[in-house]
């Protein structure tokens, strides 16, 4: 089992924060991890689905960018604007 | 590339009249082309069901500064001398405005390209979320968008 060096915060949105049951959480940060790594974790599945993208600190990323302590994590359903 | 020229942007909460807002932006009255859309709430959902509300959702924070920067490249790389962006966000009644964006410039070409470019970069890149409402009350989020 790896180390926790902290934590982050992880935010749910829309049909992704309705399957889960919450909206925000506290997770504690492995040394290593990514947003695929904590979708792992959190037991969402083995892959992030299609259309689902990642913000990390409200800015899009990709879901291999290595997370750091106090980072907000954010998963985002296929967007629907306009 | 990011643009230093007005943009104007506001997520709004209540209904909101599209000509009201366009009135009271200067832009469109002191270039000589504008580009505008308005979108609606359609009365049919997606399986054609007649709808009752929306829900929209958004990501406080990041949906206004996504507005900001979305706005803001699509202007720089069009040349245009001002934009306006006005969304809902909440619950939306059919027929109510859901959108209204505005382009200003010195010519009819960039303004209408801009206008479109920008309401296609809102629609896959600025992060909302549709909840439709039928009149039965069966909730359903939408993903992706309706065909251009």
């Amino acid at each position: 089992m790896q180390q926790s060096s902290g934590s982050i915060t992880v935010r749910l949105f829309a049909a992704l924060r309705e399957q889960a049951g919450w909206d925000q959480r506290s997770w504690p940060l492995t040394s290593g991890a990514d947003a695929l790594s904590v979708w792992q974790a959190l037991g969402f599945g083995d892959a992030i689905p299609d259309g689902t993208r990642i913000a990390i600190n409200q800015e899009f990323e990709s879901p291999r960018q290595q997370l750091q302590q106090g980072d907000e994590l954010a998963f985002l359903p296929p967007i629907s604007g306009g | 590339m990011a643009s230093s020229i007005p943009i104007d942007v506001a997520l709004c909460s209540n209904a909101f009249e599209p000509l009201a807002e366009l009135q009271q932006w200067p832009h469109h009255q002191s270039n000589a082309a504008t580009g505008i859309f308005i979108g609606r709430m359609r009365s049919q959902g997606s399986s054609a069901e007649e709808l009752e509300a929306m829900q929209l959702e958004h990501y406080p924070g990041m949906t206004e500064r996504q507005l900001q920067h979305l706005a803001s490249d699509a202007a720089a790389s069009h040349g245009v001398r001002a934009v306006l962006i006005r969304h809902r966000i909440g619950r939306v009644t059919p027929n109510q405005a859901l959108v209204l964006v505005a382009v200003s410039a010195d010519r009819r070409g960039p303004a209408q390209r801009c206008c479109q470019a920008l309401l296609e970069a809102i629609k896959h890149d600025a992060p909302f979320w549709k909840q439709e409402i039928s009149r039965s009350g069966e909730r359903r989020w939408i993903e992706g968008n309706t065909p251009l």
